[in-house]
């Protein structure tokens, strides 16, 4: 077994083609994780039994079964009722379900958070319920939040290789499918732990400023 | 902090140096084992085989025995050499070669095409079975796609094809753009994906077509066959490129076979044209010694 510099070459181009791809499922992924995180730790804390108790149920469920089935289900079993996602949306939205599951718990504990005087000096000034929401209550939580969910992220951006189950063309399925043709995996699989490397540890660091910036536990 | 990062980076660094150094002699495989691979194999009672799960050349059952094809005549010319059984681990095309480069498999028993690029990385035995190509489209091949120029040509028209499976390297060498070339995990989710309008067609050789699709029962669903300027392939057992020895005498058990009429009869049970083999060689098909 010798390292073959010449593949390495060759090869970049397409596996930067994956790290596109890849990029762009975590970039999309995360925004849908986001939003829905957010939804859902709001509807958690709804006053409506049955809208609360819905939305629990959801996370629950999600955060109980492997993505990797969930990617099935959206793949293989969406279209037999109708709907037809092409593999990088369905790839979008299990990643962004999967991880929104968990984001919502981050915002859940960032909201309890708040001192219940905020709550209680916003609605002595007679602000409404969104008012409070998207200018006290929000405003204060997201900042403490922000570490826990970047390093979401970067877990979601580590498991994009699964997407290679569902033939999205991300970095993984570049690789294995380079390996395929050159009857060798020395090369294209270390490339891929390279660029891995290459996004990820820039991300840490970027990560432990945040937490710098914006962790304080005494303020 | 930032200093032990710089330690950490350097011990990784270290590690991959280390994996990369272990890497040079793969499995400790050196010559004077690769003699009496047989050996091994008759003390041990059983080699270790990899196949795929694509019928009618390799079968897992749903009660778990391995069948098809190609295991079947492994089966029958590794008991003619004193070798009774065989564990199979079902494996992507693309992974058997180095599979087997990495010892994780004494042979390949899963109707793996002979192809001079494949006859550069491994040994194979003489060609066992031959089959030609073909396409699964939707009923009355909508797109009109007959060959994997006109796949290439067409401007959107995906292909589903085996990762690493001879189909995937002709629709990539006719010049069909890496993205619309779909590695498909296995033969029930090609079909599926053909139904479902995410494939437009889905490329295997034509036995293997023939028995998914009869499977699927699916009156929307049609078979397009020979595919042209596509020859007739023959597959053949393949070995890691130290082990002749026991490539040779599986030769030989497997001409035994086909001189008794035994191999002719077990492939004819799988669909399988028995003397199709005979019309051909393992070098013919390699373009050279092999």
């Amino acid at each position: 077994m010798e390292w073959d510099w010449q593949f390495v070459i060759e090869s970049l181009p397409t596996l930067w083609q994956g790290v596109v791809v890849t990029i762009q499922a975590t970039a999309l992924g995360s925004v849908l994780a986001l939003t829905v995180g957010l939804f859902l730790a709001i509807m958690c804390r709804s006053p409506n039994w049955f809208i609360s108790q819905c939305s629990k149920w959801f996370i629950e469920f999600v955060r109980g079964t492997p993505l990797l089935v969930q990617l099935y289900f959206l793949f293989y079993i969406l279209p037999d009722v109708g709907i037809l996602l092409s593999p990088l949306v369905a790839g979008v939205i299990g990643l962004g379900l999967h991880y929104g599951t968990y984001t919502a718990e981050v915002y859940r504990a960032g909201i309890d958070n708040i001192p219940k005087g905020q709550w209680e000096a916003a609605k002595a000034v007679n602000l409404t319920k969104s008012q409070t929401w998207k200018e006290i209550i929000i405003p204060q939580a997201i900042p403490p939040m922000i570490p826990a969910l970047a390093n979401y992220i970067i877990a979601m951006f580590k498991e994009t290789p699964l997407l290679s189950a569902i033939t999205v063309l991300e970095l993984m399925n570049q690789a294995r499918s380079l390996s395929n043709f050159h009857y060798r995996y020395l090369e294209p699989m270390t490339m891929v732990g390279v660029f891995f490397l290459l996004i990820s540890i820039p991300s840490v660091i970027f990560l432990r400023r945040l937490e710098q910036r914006y962790a304080r536990p005494h303020h | 902090m930032f200093g032990n990062f710089k330690r950490n980076l350097l011990g990784v660094s270290l590690a991959v140096a280390g994996i990369a150094a272990a890497g040079l002699n793969p499995m400790g495989v050196t010559s004077a084992q690769a003699q009496d691979t047989l050996e091994r194999l008759k003390e041990q009672g059983y080699a270790r085989i990899a196949i795929a799960n694509e019928p009618p050349y390799t079968e897992v059952t749903a009660g778990g025995e391995v069948t098809g094809a190609a295991p079947e005549v492994a089966r029958a010319v590794l008991k003619r050499l004193g070798v009774n059984e065989v564990v199979a681990s079902v494996s992507e095309y693309g992974a058997m070669i180095p599979g087997l480069q990495a010892g994780r498999f004494d042979l390949v028993a899963a109707g793996l095409f002979i192809k001079p690029e494949r006859c550069a990385a491994v040994i194979f035995s003489e060609p066992d079975l031959c089959d030609a190509e073909a396409f699964a489209v939707k009923k009355g091949n909508p797109l009109g796609l007959t060959t994997y120029e006109e796949v290439a040509a067409h401007e959107s028209a995906r292909i589903g094809a085996p990762g690493g499976g001879t189909e995937e390297r002709l629709a990539l060498e006719a010049g069909v753009p890496r993205d619309r070339v779909v590695v498909v995990p296995d033969g029930q989710s090609g079909i599926k994906m053909l139904q479902d309008g995410r494939l437009d067609v889905y490329a295997l050789p034509t036995l293997s077509i023939g028995d998914l699709l009869k499977k699927a029962d699916d009156p929307n669903l049609e078979m397009v066959t020979p595919i042209e300027g596509t020859p007739v392939y023959c597959a053949g057992a393949a070995f890691r490129k130290q082990d002749t020895a026991l490539r040779n005498a599986y030769d030989e058990a497997l001409a035994e076979m086909k001189e008794s009429g035994e191999f002719q009869e077990l492939v004819a049970s799988f669909g399988f044209p028995g003397d199709a083999p005979n019309l051909t060689s393992r070098e013919e098909l390699c373009g050279g010694p092999n």
